[in-house]
């Protein structure tokens, strides 16, 4: 009943990744993007004791940082609301760093060590304990797993005709992902009909890819290149996988909801 | 009230009545020192 | 999710789903319409900006001889297989 769809990857790495899906609706497109940001839960610091901070700056300030620092979440092993505690202690002249935190949990780790969390002078201190817990974007953006998530249509670009040959070609300027559909026409050699091709290539300038030419752009309908990056708590492959499983769930407890 | 006198440096208790002065130096310029308690801060 | 009926005939329903956005509205929104004996189904997250109201209804409205329940109900079952397809489509593209 429902449609199959096709993915395939453009670029993929642990944090960030760019990938096609074929034969989706703009509805769905965005119920995926919008779960990946606000309803895919990660570790953040929400509670903090100060037993010393004779640093220039105030606990509270303090806390907001050490609230944005990214922490590993294996989502396998806990569920929404767990706590887990994490202690710092730094001693000046040294700056604090995300690194220096220690976790009472192994799973739970800062996911970027280099992040400064205050610099301290000669006698200064900052001791603290504090509370990671388990919670979704929705309720605090330091929560969000997904940053920087979002999908652009893929363009078809279609030659229609030649340039103006006496006049200096304008830059037309594109972003996102092309599917290749006139290869004779473009400026590189290897160029394939159908292929998948970043407008980062080509310095997402049209007029590089198609010297001499006129073209136009379409949208190809529904497909989607979605472009993901997470901020370490987990993977791509994660987020996307949780996203849609929020999404899925939900429309499960409706269904049996409305059946009583 | 636990201050520390800015140019002697020493702990004082402040007395009400004895306005405000510290009694090794007589220096008036009291500091009020954070509470050695540990502080909870919810983070928002 | 707290579901609250508001009206309910035969063709028609009015649905109130607390807790839920966009989100998921908009997804059930689109299953609806691509259901067989779904006429019309739209969502309104704040109605006629009533003070304060914020949580979704939901209205469905049905062909004859089709129950707008069982219509939300497929159109549920819907959401969760193309969650499967997709899921497992993605899996495929590892």
């Amino acid at each position: 009943m429902a449609e199959d769809f096709e993915v395939e990857f453009i670029e993929r790495e642990d944090r960030k990744a760019r990938f096609l899906v074929r034969g989706m609706t703009p509805a769905v497109a965005n119920g995926i993007r919008r779960a990946m940001v606000a309803d895919v839960p990660t570790f953040s610091v929400d509670t903090v004791r100060f037993v010393e901070n004779s640093s220039v700056m105030f606990d509270e300030m303090i806390g907001l940082r050490l609230g944005l620092v990214p922490l590993t979440t294996p989502l396998d092993d806990f569920e929404e609301g767990d706590v887990v505690t994490l202690a710092l202690d730094v001693e000046g002249p040294a700056t604090a760093y995300s690194g220096d935190i220690e976790s009472s949990d192994e799973l739970v780790q800062p996911a970027e060590l280099n992040v400064p969390i205050i610099e301290l002078k000669e006698g200064q201190r900052l001791q603290l304990e504090a509370d990671a817990v388990l919670g979704s974007g929705k309720a605090h953006a330091k929560h969000q797993g997904g940053v920087a998530v979002g999908y652009r249509h893929l363009h078809r670009v279609e030659v229609v005709g030649d340039a103006n040959e006496f006049e200096e070609q304008e830059p037309n300027i594109l972003r996102g992902v092309i599917e290749e559909a006139a290869a004779e026409h473009a400026a590189d050699e290897s160029a394939e009909d159908g292929a998948l091709v970043p407008t980062s290539e080509f310095d997402n300038d049209l007029t590089k890819r198609y010297p001499g030419k006129d073209v136009e752009v379409h949208d190809v309908p529904g497909a989607f290149v979605f472009h993901v990056e997470t901020d370490g708590s987990f993977t791509v492959e994660e987020l996307v996988r949780r996203a849609v499983e929020s999404i899925s769930d939900r429309a499960a407890e409706l269904e049996e909801k409305v059946a009583i | 009230m636990s201050y520390k006198c800015s140019r002697c440096k020493r702990d004082v208790e402040l007395d009400e009545y004895g306005g405000v002065r510290c009694p090794y130096c007589g220096h008036r310029v009291l500091l009020k020192e954070r509470a050695p308690t540990v502080k909870e801060v919810p983070v928002e | 999710m707290e579901l609250r009926v508001i009206d309910k005939t035969d063709e028609e329903l009015r649905l109130e789903i607390a807790g839920e956005d966009h989100t998921f509205m908009n997804v059930i929104k689109g299953a609806l319409l691509e259901t067989s004996g779904v006429a019309a189904a739209t969502y309104d997250v704040n109605p006629e900006q009533s003070g304060g109201q914020t949580d979704p209804i939901l209205s469905v409205k049905t062909e004859p001889g089709t129950d707008p329940l069982d219509a939300l109900a497929d159109a549920s079952r819907r959401v969760q297989d193309l969650s499967t397809n997709f899921t497992s489509a993605f899996e495929a593209a590892l």
